[in-house]
């Protein structure tokens, strides 16, 4: 028998990095008793280990929970937790689209940042019902009042009455409950209809495959039943249908209002993309749910293996990680100086990060990374356009008509004494200044329209140094522009190293070069001979540097008898060796690699 | 033939570079001595048949010692072990207290050659490095040394130092030679982690010599000395014709030694498997675990043939007449020119390497990049 839908309430919680999301879902499924506490592990909606460590969610979950209100009454909570970051911005709308409210929690300490509002705004464009909530109110440095007057001013959303909790220990989490009861408005949706299930996450489990992550907005859907995915075309057996209490249990069926998953033998998450509808094969909707779109990459680099034997096992790594992350693309590439590897494409650059990270941790690997790339267009003389995703593949200048580089919006939320910084962060990073406005008195928001390869190297961390980790920073994609761009190169001992080259603008080529090239003196070690590091542009030589020959090895003594010092060090010189590369006649560390990477 | 050494980890004061143990705990003296004769005499059956051609003495400072300790000890060693009656044998000793009565006492005890710490002839040099003695106190204590009746004198001295030039080493080294001491070991300062000089370096309150200065002191040092008569034997040490240090080349030829006392190591052929071993670097286990009638043993480790074999092109090719390519098969069975061909070849090629009929020795440039070389007989 379905669960009344009047008693079910569908909610998400939305939250900036650090704000106290994955707490209060902590205190929300220990007060409905969904968790023993002894099974309780701090922030368990974020399951992997990279999340807990960074406080940010990346992969979306589903927890269900019970709760009798003050009415007497038993309800079916279901939370559904969101992605925190901007390069997510599609699965948070998804996400969002699965409910029919939201919690907006904002820390008392710091007020409102900006992928808050971002988010903020994607819920408001979902008609979702957004209930306030000031959290961290037991720190002393706690300003409520100032928090609620931002949620008013900023969002423009009544919050007088505003629950002030402490999700940390737990003071007022139930009158949060009681406002998700009350406030938020139970689902609508036909169970007898044709079935539309919206899929708002999937992920990969070794057994049972692919598993959607639905909302079922119409209809019911059961094990047996033949469905599709009305975007990709193609169709299964559902095997089982269940929910999450907060670990997956198999229910019956799922119907229209309720939340859970869907199981039916797919091999990988590339067949349940977020945002498809899933219908019934034999009595079709008429048509899917709006809103679904292909989450393209907008990133690029190479990904080596450290030590050039490990390239299937890194093959093997990426083949299991896209399992889990459709969104992530790579093909096989061959470097000069960095061997076999791939070229990987993610959402933005913490996505990159994210997925670096996971593969040297969970698959144990050590990875060499190439500077990122945006997706340039390449107007050629004949008319023809050519999208290059790798600078080594830009073709000469001579054959090229005009280049163009993706540009995106970039909203900046900053205390006032920060903006003048800022911008000149913004002007460095060529960005266009479009508008500032005064949200409020302590709260400027400054609009740029920047190129993206801009933003994905070291922006974010000049916007934290810049504004003593106060100004937040979000964007969206805009159209692609023409630009000045040039190939910047480097030559180690008159070699070029096609690991180093990238597209920079003409402007920033000279002091790029010159930094890089200063760079590379410190990290490569000096060999038997000298080698000069040159920058390049064309033929063209704007930069020089040389690291002076090595005379001597050290020369170890023999301490009274003990040779096992000596032994070390030469097994720590000889791995060290498996980790060079070779660059013409310049042995080059991995690390060099990445090192570049970090330039200001 | 075999090596013994005895380790002494006292020192009045520890040089800001030295990472060795050694510490100024002379409340500790007397309990040492008690634990260091008990490791002779529990030793004594084990090394029973086997010869001991070589002593060496080292510390810490073997001359800051009570009166008599080091002859006490050296009697014992006799009643323990096999020494043979013309053994070499060494005792390291420090200039500040290198006193007079302390050389004749060491000599009348059958030491019969002296390695002093000089470093450098600079007295600024040797502040900065946290040495306790001045050029002085050194030539102070080679009068005493001679005057006791030793011949055989090594002093060590160091390249590299905080403020050193090429000019002031070669005033050094002119002091020694001048001074006519036979037996001269110069060894680069290897900044070791851990200790104050290191901390200095690090946080930018002391600065080294660069490498290139370092390698054209080298090169200036080592040319000079060869214009002196003294002849490059190993890597870092010179030697008058025949004053080479026995007890040394017994570990470049990969030779069995033991040692004794505080974090001594040792190397022996036990039951027909090379074996290295070393003792606890803490004063209270080895005081304790002897006191229990316990050997305090660390890190014993058999080696197998193929490290054993690389052992001694390690330890070999530090001595510029190299590895004799006979005594090599006849401890392995293989030629050693045969057995690491490819790197050989390569270094060979290169100018590093030079193979006879009898030897295969590394030349000046192989030596400027032994690590390098090695690593090649490493991966071949």
């Amino acid at each position: 028998m379905a669960f009344p839908k009047e008693l079910i309430r569908n909610f998400c919680i939305i939250a900036h990095i650090d704000h106290g999301k994955s707490t209060l879902a902590d205190r929300l499924m220990q007060l409905t008793q969904t968790v023993a506490e002894r099974d309780m592990e701090e922030q368990l909606l974020d399951s992997m280990d990279i999340e807990r460590e960074r406080g940010i969610t990346i992969k979306s979950t589903a927890v269900r929970m019970f709760y009798t209100a003050r009415d007497g009454k038993e309800y079916m909570l279901n939370l559904i937790d969101t992605p925190g970051h901007v390069d997510f911005t599609y699965e948070v709308s998804r996400a969002l689209a699965a409910c029919e409210g939201a919690v907006l929690v904002v820390d008392a300490t710091q007020g409102i940042e900006a992928q808050t509002l971002a988010n903020v705004y994607l819920a408001l464009d979902n008609d979702l019902e957004i209930i306030p909530v000031i959290n961290k109110i037991d720190l002393v440095s706690a300003d409520p009042e100032n928090a609620i007057h931002e949620i008013e001013d900023i969002i423009g959303l009544p919050a007088e009455d505003a629950p002030k909790i402490s999700a940390k220990t737990g003071l007022n989490v139930e009158e949060v409950l009681e406002r998700i009861v009350t406030d938020i408005p139970a689902p609508k949706g036909d169970s007898e209809a044709p079935l539309k299930a919206l899929i708002f996450d999937s992920l990969y489990d070794n057994y049972m495959g692919a598993l959607s992550y639905v909302r079922v907005m119409e209809g019911t859907v059961r094990p047996g039943d033949r469905i599709r995915f009305m975007h990709s075309g193609s169709e299964f057996d559902v095997t089982e249908v269940g929910v999450f209490n907060p670990s997956r249990l198999p229910v019956r069926e799922l119907t229209a209002g309720e939340v859970g998953y869907i199981s039916a033998s797919i091999k990988s998450v590339a067949e349940t993309k977020v945002g498809d509808t899933i219908t019934l094969a034999n009595n079709p909707a008429k048509e899917p749910l709006h809103g679904y779109k292909q989450a393209n990459p907008m990133v690029f680099c190479g990904i080596y293996p450290a030590d050039g034997a490990d390239y299937e096992a890194l093959k093997e790594a990426l083949d299991k990680l896209i399992l889990n992350d459709a969104s992530i693309s790579y093909e096989p590439e061959t470097s000069q100086a960095l061997g076999y590897g791939f070229r990987c494409g993610f959402l933005g650059l913490l996505h990159m990060e994210i997925a670096e990270e996971r593969l040297e941790r969970e698959f144990d690997l050590d990875l060499v990374t190439t500077a990122p790339s945006v997706i340039y267009r390449v107007v050629m003389l004949d008319g023809s356009v050519r999208m290059i995703d790798n600078p080594s593949n830009l073709p000469s200048p001579m054959e090229i008509q005009r280049m163009e580089e993706p540009m995106v919006m970039a909203h900046i939320m900053t205390p006032p004494e920060f903006v003048g910084s800022i911008m000149e962060l913004c002007q460095e990073k060529r960005g266009f200044f479009l508008d500032m406005t005064y949200l409020e008195e302590n709260r400027v928001k400054l609009s740029y329209r920047m190129p993206l390869n801009e933003i994905i190297f070291d922006f974010f961390d000049g916007l934290k140094s810049r504004s003593r980790g106060y100004a937040s920073f979000d964007y969206e994609l805009g159209e692609y522009e023409q630009s000045d761009l040039v190939k910047l190169d480097f030559l180690l001992n008159g070699d070029m190293c096609d690991a180093l080259s990238t597209i920079v603008h003409r402007d920033k080529a000279y002091a790029k070069g010159r930094a890089v090239a200063e760079k590379l003196q410190e990290v490569i070690p000096r060999q038997q001979f000298e080698i000069p590091i040159q920058a390049a542009i064309g033929g063209k030589i704007i930069a020089r540097e040389t690291v002076r020959a090595v005379r001597k090895d050290v020369l170890a003594k023999c301490y009274g008898g003990d040779i096992t010092r000596k032994k070390k060090l030469l097994e720590k010189q000889k791995e060290g060796k498996k980790r060079m590369r070779q660059v013409g006649t310049v042995s080059v560390p991995s690390d060099a690699f990445m090192s570049v990477l970090r330039i200001n | 033939m075999s090596g013994l050494y005895i380790h002494i980890p006292f020192c009045k004061r520890k040089c800001r570079y030295c990472d060795f143990v050694s510490f100024p705990d002379f409340a500790s003296e007397d309990i040492y001595f008690v634990a260091l004769i008990a490791e002779m005499r529990k030793y004594a059956p084990l090394m029973r048949g086997r010869g001991f051609g070589t002593v060496f003495i080292g510390g810490g400072t073997p001359t800051c010692l009570k009166p008599g300790r080091i002859a006490a000890m050296l009697d014992e060693a006799r009643k323990c072990f096999d020494i043979a009656p013309d053994a070499e044998i060494t005792s390291e000793a420090n200039p500040e207290s290198a006193s007079e009565e302390k050389l004749a006492e060491l000599f009348e005890a059958g030491v019969n050659r002296l390695s002093i710490g000089l470093q450098s002839a600079n007295d600024l040099e040797l502040a900065r490095i946290g040495r306790i003695h001045s050029r002085a106190d050194f030539e102070r204590a080679l009068a005493f040394a001679r005057r006791a009746g030793f011949t055989n004198i090594n002093a060590d001295v160091m390249h590299g130092l905080p403020g050193q030039t090429c000019e002031s080493y070669l005033n050094t080294l002119r002091f020694v030679t001048e001074l006519d001491i036979p037996h001269i070991s110069s060894y680069a300062l290897i900044l070791e982690e851990g200790t104050p000089l290191y901390g200095a370096v690090k946080e930018g309150r002391e600065e080294l010599p660069d490498p290139d200065e370092t390698a054209d002191m080298e090169d200036a040092g080592f040319a000079f000395l060869a214009e002196n008569g003294y002849g490059r034997y190993e890597i870092s040490n010179f030697a008058k014709p025949s004053f080479e240090c026995r007890h040394n080349l017994n570990y470049w030829d990969n030779g069995e030694y033991l040692g004794i006392g505080l974090n001594s190591h040792s190397a022996l052929r036990l039951k027909g498997e090379w074996t290295r071993f070393c003792n606890t670097a803490v004063l209270s286990e080895y005081v304790s675990e002897l006191g229990e009638g316990k050997l305090p043993v660390r890190d014993t480790r058999r080696i197998e043939r193929d490290e054993e074999m690389f052992e001694s092109i390690m330890l070999g090719l530090r001595k510029t007449e190299g590895i004799s390519r006979a005594d090599f098969e006849a401890r392995f069975g293989v030629d050693p020119v045969t057995h690491y061909a490819p790197a050989v070849s390569e270094l060979e090629l290169d100018g590093r390497l030079i193979v006879t009929e009898e030897r295969m020795y590394l030349t000046g440039a192989g030596l400027d990049f032994q690590n390098e070389a090695l690593i090649k007989f490493m991966e071949s």
